[in-house]
């Protein structure tokens, strides 16, 4: 009890979190006699999980994507083909955004990337100012729920692991995320449409249409490429991963030649640097994720939970509380690693599908960015955009709302997530 | 303070970028053609795959090892920005002496775990020893161990010189 109260002390006054993990399963497995080698055995699952190479490929391609001029190119091209409707140029804004985090993984690279083109775009097309920094600050984590994140990637992973009778693919999290993820966007475009009543609207050019589109001409393909070959299961995921990095190191070193040969290693070390950070905690929490189901730490947690609260309601209502929570004090990765084989196990007996589950734990992480006070997203925007932070707080507040009820539908209609997967 | 450790750090930084980029530039291009010779010539390479996951683990321990010099490792700070400076200094090298112990044991314990494979003479695939891919499990831990051991007394002077 006292080393479990000390280890969380240590979490969170900023110990590495994989150290702690790390100590964690070394203690459990020594308090139980256990050989303590167990930990390298199944540290060594990272390199037999075949998936799990998706991870360093797509943030490669992200790192790759966010470098060069990709991200101009892709709000020309919006704009160019969404910037004549009525809120056209917020619906540029909610849609690029979700492309670009969908392939970057949600890393806070989005309100870097985009942010800096959006922000002056939606003001000069007539947004007030607080709308519009409310909007990239949100777009931030937009698109989570779309292949090929990687959040969709691991939660698959993390669940497999646990070994719950029922298997959850990648697939199954692709397909599961596609309604829910739209069911945001469109609240949101909906709320644009709203704002932009008083905004004259802008014709229409073909002739730019036509050069936007022969400036992406490289990019183009790309999502489409991709999401045809994933949805049709003609490329297994690492496949995809490994298609989509040889695609854009093409179309932005070579033909584009707008990164340099020579930044190549310093852009993979960089983005190698996330990646190890990421699989590290991946690959202790195995360990640790083992001990925790040897214990039945999760059959305790229910049993506990089971006496005070009865119906799946009440813990939905709960587990969307905690989650919120959660979602505002650790990164994206680390709450999946850390939580999910504590939570999964407990809400499949209160009747949560394991997918359905996934997708709500992401749509509260989504939304986690940019809650209230400490959401990461908030701080970054206020860097980026150089506003003070009760601003940033202010101007989130309203998207925050919507898409907190987005997330209430998401977590209280179960159909919206499983229709696509054939699950129910 | 002399030039010594500036100068120290972009060479390791060097020689980590050409590992990353043989590792990662590796993987990219093996996964590469065992696409097309998939779709091509409906063929493959046997080893491919095996060493493609193995790739991912090195990847992993290295992208890691390069996040600890840099003090980049995911964590959860609720409560540094509300101690003072001398406190945090502190904290840091209770944190530091923490994850020295943690990596330290579990290279100890992977190392050992390599040493029975090696003796048992397991294999990865034909006849590559499993322990040749395995060996970055106790390499890394031990680097990372060794590193946050050197962070205690090297962090104040790396602070000095910035």
């Amino acid at each position: 009890m006292i080393i479990t109260l000390g280890l969380i002390l240590l979490a969170i006054s900023g110990a590495p979190l994989f150290v702690v993990i790390g100590a964690m399963a070394l203690w459990g497995f020594y308090q139980s006699d256990i050989d303590l080698s167990i930990v390298a055995i199944e540290f060594f699952r990272l390199a037999e999980t075949p998936v799990l190479m998706a991870i360093p490929l797509f943030t490669f391609a992200g790192y790759l994507l966010s470098e060069g001029r990709a991200p101009y190119r892709l709000v020309r091209l919006t704009q160019a083909l969404l910037g004549w409707m009525p809120g056209g140029m917020a619906f540029v804004a909610l849609v690029a955004c979700a492309l670009f985090t969908a392939f970057t993984g949600a890393s806070g690279v989005t309100i870097v990337a985009l942010g800096a083109l959006l922000y002056p775009a939606l003001q000069q097309a007539g947004y007030r100012n607080n709308f519009s920094l409310g909007l990239v600050t949100t777009s931030g984590s937009l698109g989570l729920l779309f292949a090929p994140a990687l959040p969709l990637i691991l939660y698959a992973v993390v669940a497999q692991q646990l070994g719950l009778g029922g298997a959850i693919s990648v697939d199954d999290m692709f397909l599961a995320g596609v309604l829910p993820g739209l069911l945001m966007l469109g609240i949101l475009m909906a709320y644009a449409l709203y704002a932009s009543r008083h905004i004259p609207l802008t014709r229409f050019s073909s002739r730019e249409a036509w050069d936007a589109v022969r400036d992406a001409a490289w990019e183009i393909p790309l999502p489409i490429l991709l999401l045809f070959g994933i949805y049709s299961g003609y490329f297994a995921i690492s496949e995809a991963a490994a298609v989509t990095v040889l695609y854009v190191l093409i179309a932005e070193v070579f033909v584009h030649r707008e990164i340099p040969l020579r930044r190549l290693p310093g852009l993979m070390r960089e983005s190698m640097l996330l990646v190890g950070g990421i699989l590290v905690i991946l690959g202790l929490s195995l360990a640790s994720t083992n001990y925790i189901i040897d214990a039945d730490v999760p059959g305790a947690l229910f049993n506990w939970l089971h006496e005070r609260v009865h119906d799946p309601l009440t813990f939905l209502i709960l587990l969307n509380l905690f989650l919120l929570v959660l979602g505002t004090l650790l990164d994206i990765f680390s709450a999946l690693v850390l939580m999910v084989p504590l939570l999964l196990p407990v809400a499949i007996q209160y009747g949560v599908d394991p997918v359905h589950l996934g997708i709500i734990f992401l749509a509260n992480m989504q939304i986690g960015y940019f809650t209230p006070p400490v959401g990461m997203n908030l701080f970054i925007a206020s860097y980026r955009f150089d506003k003070p932070i009760m601003t940033i707080y202010r101007a989130t507040l309203p998207w925050f709302l919507l898409l907190l009820g987005a997330v209430l539908i998401i977590t209280y209609w179960p159909s919206l997530s499983l229709t696509l997967t054939g699950r129910h | 303070m002399s030039a010594w450790l500036p100068r120290l750090q972009r060479l390791i930084t060097r020689v980590e970028e050409i590992l990353m980029a043989l590792l990662l530039g590796g993987m990219i291009l093996l996964a590469g053609s065992q696409i097309m010779l998939r779709n091509l010539f409906d063929s493959g390479l046997v080893w491919a795959d095996p060493v493609l996951r193995i790739l991912v683990l090195w990847i992993a321990l290295f992208g890691a090892i390069a996040a600890t010099r840099e003090h980049r490792h995911l964590r959860i700070d609720l409560i540094s920005h509300t101690l003072s400076q001398k406190t945090q200094d502190w904290l840091a090298k209770i944190h530091d002496l923490f994850s020295a112990l943690v990596c330290l044991t579990i290279g100890w314990h992977a190392a050992r775990f390599v040493y029975v494979e090696w003796q048992e003479g397991s294999t990865l695939f034909s006849n590559v020893p499993a322990w040749l891919g395995e060996l970055i499990i106790p390499v890394g831990f031990i680097l990372m161990g060794l590193r946050f051991l050197l962070n205690i007394p090297l962090k104040p002077l790396r602070d000095q010189a910035a």
